[in-house]
């Protein structure tokens, strides 16, 4: 499947994919394994950290956005503000709204959004948890978060736009080696992972229900927070178990 | 022509057991078990799934067990029935390498996913009260002896059984989360059918009316090939003029 | 009790106002000016200008929370559009942030039937059915006020009531238009709100006890917006448009 999926990539002219908030915490990390298979238009309110060239689009004035839109197959919203009182609703709010309204109005049919998972609070007792109601809590990062969710649903449900949302607990390099003393984090993603996933939704010919969210990690072992749907829909599977890593030595008894 | 599997029906004559006797004893030799008179005045064998004794001799030579025991508000009781009559169930069928279990018990979503939508798996958040706890034991027991001694082990969880409406409901809308009796006669035969089930142990919320969007059948039908055997949202019809 | 009543000028606003101006003592809280009767205060604000809702909620015991969009919007669509999402997240946001830290211990939210517009006419919408909301900000944003209250309620010991409104529309004032089964009486809207405002679970652990939601219609012959459940808060409308439906 992964290697059908590149081959038609290379054959076809690459995909135009609009990169909001590449500047960011994220988007960094995505970039060099993108840029190779698609036709990224790096756009952010603040320089690169690397240096690279980025356009200035701040997802707060729809004009930017419906034009840094134009031409493009596909959006990647990673833009987010978490603490600030105003800027969380009118950039992870409104800032989706006009992600949407412009790929409406411009026939974008794909969509990857990105917020912060809402199930941790909750159902750190529990297993198996896939697709469960979210537990956003009142704070600004969490509420705005969700409210984007909700606008995706109804552009999604509305004008067939097909959307994958990518919700995150951490995200970080994989280890670089055996981690010894302590267990592996719940819920977080590698950066591999992650452009695996990203390409994933890329190609992704049609989404069930128009919308589906994924609650993203690396690490398998605690059966707690499934990856089922995740692999079902989008073939997803973390690139090696990064559990693998910590792994407690088990000394031989003489 | 396979002889037909052999089936210990705990339970058979509480608020369940004789609505779903009838369409199963065709397809399957029955024993009826319970502590109580059968409604019917049909014939059944006295077993207390609070004495292990009991249930293990009546687990004797079957294949499957279907547990619909349940006590919902007694202190000492619930415990007893609910949580210690899984742990009889479950540990006579390992013992007796019974590999096919089917449970029962409340549902927990109403009570905090109301106000949510596409609700299929959800992790139990029964609250503390008897019925609901010691049926959350239950469940556990089950899932621990499922996995640990292979028994596949299907837990129907249900929040309303009925008989179907006998003709369309004007001015109301159906209930959520309602299994109708033939529906869940269906859903005990898929369960005492199937081969295996992932993990050993699946629980379905299951229920006959789809529509309101808020609690899903996918995975009983993925998992069971579960379907209503009729839409029963479509009795709740508003009449128009069209 | 002393009640902060937002959207106030809006026609919903001076309906609530006038069911419970006699009884209560009223905040009126509006970005347009409001000629009212002297025994209420007026607050001439935004719900976005934080430092004025916070004023607003001194001495507060419940916030009445139209979800009623200001009457000045711009005309720009997309700037009117920024602006109800807007008012709607962040306004109500600030105002239910407010409210708790305020100790506030009942919230009442005005949202919209409008939600199920979607669905087949053949159907009983009751409660339990999901909304559709559709990208049209008047409806979309409505809805995401209402999660936004949802979530205080989740998070605080505040009695949190939503109450899905049908159409605003005067009985007296449609005497020859083909009905609508979404319409309502804004003065029944009032008496729902009066209703709601009777409400009060802050004190329960469970917090889906301290929500609720009702579907608030009037009852057409053959109603497809089902409201039995708002009996719960004393709700039964008195002004259902017979005649309008005696002439369909």
């Amino acid at each position: 499947m992964v290697a059908k999926t590149r081959l038609a990539m290379t054959m076809a002219a690459k995909k135009k994919v609009l990169f909001l908030g590449a500047a960011g915490l994220i988007g960094p990390y995505l970039t060099p394994g993108l840029v190779g298979d698609y036709d990224l238009r790096l756009t952010d309110v603040k320089e690169h950290p690397d240096g690279i060239e980025v356009e200035h689009v701040d997802v707060t004035d729809y004009a930017q956005v419906l034009k840094a839109a134009q031409g493009m197959d596909a959006i990647m919203n990673f833009t987010v503000n978490r603490r600030d009182a105003d800027l969380s609703f009118h950039v992870n709010t409104c800032g989706a709204w006009h992600v949407m309204r412009a790929a409406a109005k411009l026939g974008i049919r794909k969509v990857v959004h990105s917020g912060p998972q809402a199930v941790r609070f909750i159902y750190d007792h529990d297993f198996d948890v896939d697709q469960v109601p979210s537990r956003p809590s009142t704070g600004l990062y969490g509420t705005t978060k969700l409210l984007s969710a909700e606008i995706c649903r109804a552009y999604a449900r509305t004008h067939g736009i097909q959307i994958v949302n990518f919700l995150f607990n951490g995200l970080h390099d994989p280890p670089s080696g055996p981690i010894e003393g302590r267990d592996f984090p719940v819920m977080s993603v590698v950066w591999d992972d992650l452009i695996q996933a990203c390409k994933q939704a890329l190609e992704l010919e049609s989404v069930p229900g128009g919308y589906q969210e994924f609650n993203l990690h690396s690490h398998l072992g605690h059966e707690k927070y499934s990856l089922e749907r995740a692999r079902e829909i989008l073939g997803f599977e973390p690139r090696p178990n990064m559990a693998e890593f910590y792994r407690r030595p088990v000394r031989e008894v003489a | 022509m396979a002889a037909k599997k052999k089936v210990l029906f705990l339970g058979a004559s509480g608020l369940i057991g004789p609505h779903l006797t009838p369409g199963l004893m065709d397809d399957y030799d029955l024993t009826l078990a319970d502590v109580k008179d059968h409604p019917d005045g049909i014939d059944i064998d006295h077993v207390d799934v609070t004495d292990y004794a009991q249930v293990l001799k009546a687990a004797q030579g079957m294949d499957a067990i279907m547990n619909f025991t349940v006590v919902r508000n007694d202190p000492d009781l619930s415990f007893h029935v609910n949580t210690r009559g899984a742990l009889h169930v479950m540990k006579a069928a390992a013992e007796l390498d019974i590999g096919k279990v089917v449970h029962s018990g409340p549902e927990s979503v109403r009570n905090h996913c109301d106000h949510d939508f596409d609700i299929d798996d959800m992790p139990f958040q029964p609250g503390p009260g008897y019925y609901m706890t010691t049926k959350m034991h239950s469940r556990e027991i089950c899932r621990i002896y499922a996995r640990t001694y292979d028994i596949q082990t299907v837990c129907y969880l249900f929040n309303g059984l009925s008989a179907p409406p006998e003709a369309p409901v004007v001015g109301a809308d159906f209930p959520p989360f309602t299994i109708v009796w033939p529906d869940l006669v269906q859903a005990c035969k898929l369960a005492l059918e199937i081969e295996s089930v992932p993990d050993n142990y699946q629980e379905f919320n299951l229920h006959s009316h789809v529509g309101q969007g808020k609690f899903g059948l996918k995975r009983a039908r993925r998992i069971l090939g579960y379907e209503p055997i009729r839409n029963m949202a479509e009795l709740y019809r508003r009449p128009t003029d069209a | 009790m002393r009640i902060l009543l937002t959207g106030a000028a809006s026609p919903l606003g001076r309906a609530i106002t006038d069911e419970l101006g006699e009884g209560h003592q009223l905040r009126l809280f509006d970005p347009e000016p409001i000629d009212a009767d002297e025994r209420h205060e007026v607050v001439t604000a935004s719900l976005t200008d934080v430092a004025a809702v916070w004023s607003a909620m001194r001495d507060i015991d419940a916030v009445l929370h139209t979800g009623e969009p200001p009457a000045q919007l711009p005309a720009d669509e997309l700037a009117r559009d920024q602006q109800l999402l807007d008012e709607a997240t962040r306004g109500t946001h600030i105002l239910c942030k407010a409210a708790v830290e305020a100790g506030v211990k009942r919230i009442v939210y005005g949202s919209s039937l409008d939600l199920f517009a979607p669905y087949p006419e053949d159907v009983y919408i009751s409660e339990m059915w999901k909304p559709l909301p559709t990208p049209a900000m008047a409806s979309m944003s409505r809805y995401l006020g209402e999660l936004t209250c949802r979530e205080f309620a989740r998070d605080f010991h505040v009695s949190v009531t939503a109450l899905r409104l049908g159409t605003l529309v005067r009985e007296d004032e449609v005497a020859e238009q083909t009905p609508d089964l979404m319409w309502l009486d804004p003065r029944d809207a009032a008496r729902a709100f009066a209703g709601a405002l009777e409400r009060d679970t802050s004190g329960s652990p469970v917090w889906s006890r301290r929500w609720a939601l009702y579907h608030i219609c009037s009852l057409p012959p053959n109603p497809k917006y089902l409201v039995s459940a708002a009996a719960g808060i004393g709700f039964e409308p008195q002004h259902n448009f017979a005649a309008n439906w005696r002439s369909v």
